[in-house]
């Protein structure tokens, strides 16, 4: 278990077209200790489902037929206003320098290729959890009430 | 003949001479008339002289013989009056005689007459002094003479002197009259002659003009006449006939009008061969079509070749406007186009399709010509056509191959990419499914966890597969973006062995690394990374259990070369030639052979596209074993320095106090750099990044750094401002300045507080230097 302990309450959002490795995805949070997740296999309705859901992660694939990935990451990263951090991690079957480059460029704050390996994606996932939470609590400071 | 001979004679002579002969030839006559005449007219001045002599000889003998008879009649008269006045006489003769006679001794030249006139001179004295004897007896005796005898005697005797000189006057007049006779008769002789002598002279003069004009003729009009009708023939390009011309001025023109005559008509012959040549070389070019057009674009030449290619026969086109070979409505805009283009540069080329008599197409490669006279007038054009539809065809068939070879090869490319992308995919449900069950089913039956791991294992290897099938199709498709750069094979291959050894451990197998600093290779750091481990892994996993790998590195032929050798069963020659395909796999030696097979034909792409070699020889020792080798160009630029080694660095790291690098910077790339530069350079050293002047002067309070890298192009404030703010707060701060803009690099920093200044693009080593120095003499 490496989530981090107030897991319980974070809401996960996680886009793919992919079922199987949406399934897997869901299995490996779900282990970790995750409940509040929302599964998207349509990209279209990716900004609609971010707003109604409003999640502190979002697992993004970035090949997905019918949109552009990188278009779709720019969108979803404007979707959080200015003060606040929602992190968002690409999964990505591109192993290339430039996607990663370019996918950072766009606001991503992490990646991982597929097939990724199931410790790695936990940690990964539990540190943008982390940075998540620890904003928010800056947040509360900063700004009491 | 002797005429013949002295008519070449006076041929030969220069036209000087012939001018001289035709004018001094009626000179001479004149002259020697003038000279005639004057002779003649000479010589009867003196014959009238003479004859005047004579006549006056004659007088003067006439007078002594009157003024004797005078004087004698007066001595006469006197002895009988003895009147003085009858003495007069007497005494005028006795004066006067001998003057006359002195005067006659001097005219008289006759020995004839000089004879008679010394007789006479003789008597005239005796008569005188006869006189004078009488004279003075009468005065001795007084008046009465008569009767005296002495007188009388004396009377006779003169009387008888007198007579003798009566006589020899005579003679000598005789004589004088004969001489007279004489002179006078030669004086008419003289006459005579000089007229026939003017005569004759009057003759010469007319004959002597006649010639010359005859020989001005002969020797100079005549043939200046015949030398214009040469000229005039010469103009009409006429040859000229052979001609015996004399050696003058005259005679050598006509020799060199005759030889321009020959030289002319040679050239005009040999010009017109020429032109007879050329005009069948053109007209036989098969290939060419050439041909000529005037000014305005109307055929005026064709040859065989533009025949052939276009249909026409020559007396069908000629005079037709060669618009008719361009297809389509604009043909006469599209020629008259191509027509100005020649005349504004002189020639113009033109590929494209024009048009057969038949109507049919053909592809022309076109070159138009403008042809000027020596004076730049614009002639008319020369046109050479090409029917190159052939080669069009070829071309076009070769572009389409190339073309679909590219897009199959893109695709094929795409192909694989997709392939790929879509393997990996479902993989990942699969590895990540394994995974857990792995993780969930720690304590499931044995057989379960070997399935389970046979699933991973089979797994991995496909993504293994994948990933090389792609590298494989991004080097095919051109597509692998190498990032070149210096790097130091030494690190490098120091970085594969270590990588390598928990697999060359499990294998017992040692790694020797004869390698050390060399010069650096260009290469991608991480492809060459990647060539290094899969050489030393199959060096690895194709050794003999316990066995050796050893590295060796060296510059051969101006490339590095490393060498990896094992000691292993070595590689069947047969199979050498298929070592580098995909999928060949060599027998396993030591260890099990989990291999993808793609690892040597990925790292032979990955060699040749970074400009290198890779191959295989059989051991150089002749023992067991295999000897994989590549090369890769040296370069002469130095690289990033070496790393200090990650255990030193790791060692010092606690020791030494942490050194914190403030860069102040907006460029990201910039920032990038300087920072990696920092990572090697100095492992203990933290570098910290400000974007802003702002954040950068917090940071210098929160951070305290050792160093500030300052650029001086910041997008809130001035760098001026922030250097300013810096010196003021912190005096011993070294900042070292960054700037692109070479002017600013020149103004004086050092005196407000900085301690280097470096432009960019940066050049490591003096950062290096700049950094190490400023932070010397901070610590100090």
């Amino acid at each position: 278990m490496i989530a981090p302990r107030s897991a319980a309450n974070v809401r996960i959002l996680a886009i793919d077209d992919e079922p199987a490795n949406l399934a897997l995805i869901k299995a490996l949070l779900l282990r970790e200790g995750y409940t509040h997740l929302e599964t998207l296999t349509d990209p279209r309705q990716a900004a609609e489902r971010h707003l109604a859901f409003a999640p502190d992660l979002v697992l993004l694939d970035l090949m997905m037929p019918s949109i552009d990935g990188y278009a779709l990451l720019d969108s979803l990263g404007r979707l959080t206003g200015k003060d606040d951090l929602v992190p968002i991690m690409v999964l990505t079957a591109d192993t290339s320098i430039e996607a990663k480059r370019r996918a950072l460029a766009l606001g991503a704050r992490d990646i991982v290729t597929k097939p990724f390996d199931v410790f790695e994606f936990a940690l990964r996932v539990a540190n943008l959890i982390d940075l998540r939470l620890m904003f928010a609590r800056a947040r509360e400071v900063s700004q009491p009430g | 003949m002797i005429g013949r001979s002295i008519s070449d004679w006076w041929a030969n002579r220069p036209l000087a001479t012939k001018g001289l002969v035709v004018v001094a030839v009626p000179l001479l006559i004149f002259l020697g008339s003038v000279a005639a005449l004057y002779t003649v007219s000479r010589m009867e001045s003196r014959a009238e002289q003479d004859v005047r002599l004579t006549i006056a000889i004659q007088n003067d003998v006439n007078e002594v013989h009157a003024l004797l008879a005078e004087a004698s009649s007066g001595v006469r008269g006197y002895l009988l009056t003895g009147e003085p006045r009858f003495l007069e006489p007497y005494h005028r003769a006795e004066k006067l005689v001998p003057q006359v006679t002195q005067r006659l001794k001097g005219s008289v030249r006759d020995f004839e007459a000089a004879a008679h006139l010394s007789r006479i001179e003789a008597l005239a004295s005796q008569k005188r002094e006869g006189l004078a004897i009488l004279l003075d007896a009468r005065q001795r005796t007084g008046a009465d003479i008569v009767g005296a005898p002495a007188i009388a005697d004396g009377l006779a005797a003169n009387k008888q002197v007198l007579d003798a000189l009566r006589g020899e006057i005579e003679g000598m007049q005789e004589r004088e009259r004969e001489l007279l006779a004489a002179r006078q008769g030669r004086l008419n002789q003289v006459r005579f002659n000089g007229l026939v002598v003017t005569g004759l002279l009057t003759l010469a003069g007319l004959v002597g003009s006649l010639f010359a004009v005859f020989l001005f003729s002969s020797g100079i009009v005549r043939r200046v006449q015949r030398l214009e009708r040469d000229a005039v023939l010469l103009a009409q390009g006429e040859a000229l006939p052979e001609r015996e011309a004399g050696r003058d001025e005259i005679g050598l023109l006509a020799v060199r009008m005759t030889e321009a005559s020959a030289l002319l008509r040679a050239r005009e012959q040999a010009l017109r061969e020429g032109e007879e040549r050329f005009r069948l070389v053109i007209e036989g070019v098969r290939d060419y079509g050439i041909f000529a057009l005037d000014p305005d674009g109307y055929v005026v030449s064709w040859n065989t070749g533009a025949e052939r290619i276009k249909g026409w026969s020559s007396h069908e086109i000629l005079g037709r406007h060669f618009s008719t070979f361009y297809p389509g409505d604009d043909a006469r805009e599209r020629s008259m186009h191509n027509l100005a283009d020649a005349v504004r540069d002189g020639r113009t080329e033109d590929e494209g399709w024009r048009i057969r008599k038949d109507g049919t197409l053909f592809w022309a490669n076109v070159v138009i010509t403008a042809l000027r006279d020596e004076a730049g007038e614009l002639r008319g054009f020369s046109k050479v056509t090409r029917d190159i539809t052939e080669r069009r065809r070829a071309q076009e068939a070769l572009e389409t191959a190339r073309h679909e070879a590219e897009q199959a090869s893109t695709a094929k490319s795409l192909f694989l990419s997709r392939m790929s992308h879509e393997l990996r995919t479902p993989l990942n449900a699969i590895l990540g499914f394994a995974q857990l069950l792995e993780l969930d089913h720690a304590g499931s039956s044995k057989a379960d966890k070997a399935s389970i791991s046979q699933i991973l294992r089979a797994g991995r290897h496909l993504l293994g597969l994948i990933d090389e099938v792609l590298d494989i199709a991004r080097i095919e498709a051109g597509k692998l973006g190498l990032d070149i750069a210096p790097v130091s094979i030494g690190a490098a291959v120091a970085e594969a062995v270590g990588l390598s050894l928990p697999e060359a451990d499990s294998n017992g197998i040692t790694i020797r690394s004869d390698v050390d600093k060399h010069s650096p290779v260009a290469a991608d750091r991480r492809r060459l990374m990647q060539v290094l481990l899969n050489l030393l892994s199959n060096a690895i996993k194709y050794n003999r259990r316990g066995g050796e790998v050893s590295i060796k590195a060296g510059v051969v032929r101006g490339r590095m070369r490393v060498e990896f050798t094992d000691t292993g069963i070595g590689v069947d020659p047969e199979q050498v030639g298929d070592l580098f395909q995909p999928f060949t796999r060599l027998p396993a030696g030591a260890a099990r052979t989990d291999g993808t097979g793609l690892g040597l034909s990925l790292s032979r792409a990955l060699v040749e596209a970074m400009g290198g070699a890779i191959g295989y020889t059989p051991r150089a020792d002749g023992r067991e074993g295999a000897c994989f080798w590549f090369e890769l160009p040296l370069t002469a630029e130095t690289g990033i320095p070496e790393p200090m080694p990650a255990r030193a660095a790791l060692s010092t790291h606690s020791v030494q106090r942490r050194l914190t690098i403030l860069l102040i910077e907006d460029n990201l790339a910039n920032a990038q750099l300087i920072e990696a530069v920092a990572a090697r350079h100095w492992p203990e050293a933290h570098v910290v990044n400000a974007m802003q002047a702002s954040l950068g002067l917090d940071l210098a309070l929160r951070q305290q750094p050792d160093l500030v890298l300052l650029d001086l192009h910041l997008p809130d404030k001035d760098g001026d401002w922030v250097l300013e703010q810096l010196s003021k707060t912190y005096p011993d701060l070294p900042v070292v300045l960054l700037t692109a803009d070479a002017l600013a690099a020149q103004t004086d920093w050092v005196s407000r507080g900085a301690t280097a200044v470096l432009t960019k693009p940066i050049d490591v080593p003096s950062l290096l230097e700049s950094v190490d120095t400023a932070l010397r003499e901070h610590t100090r």
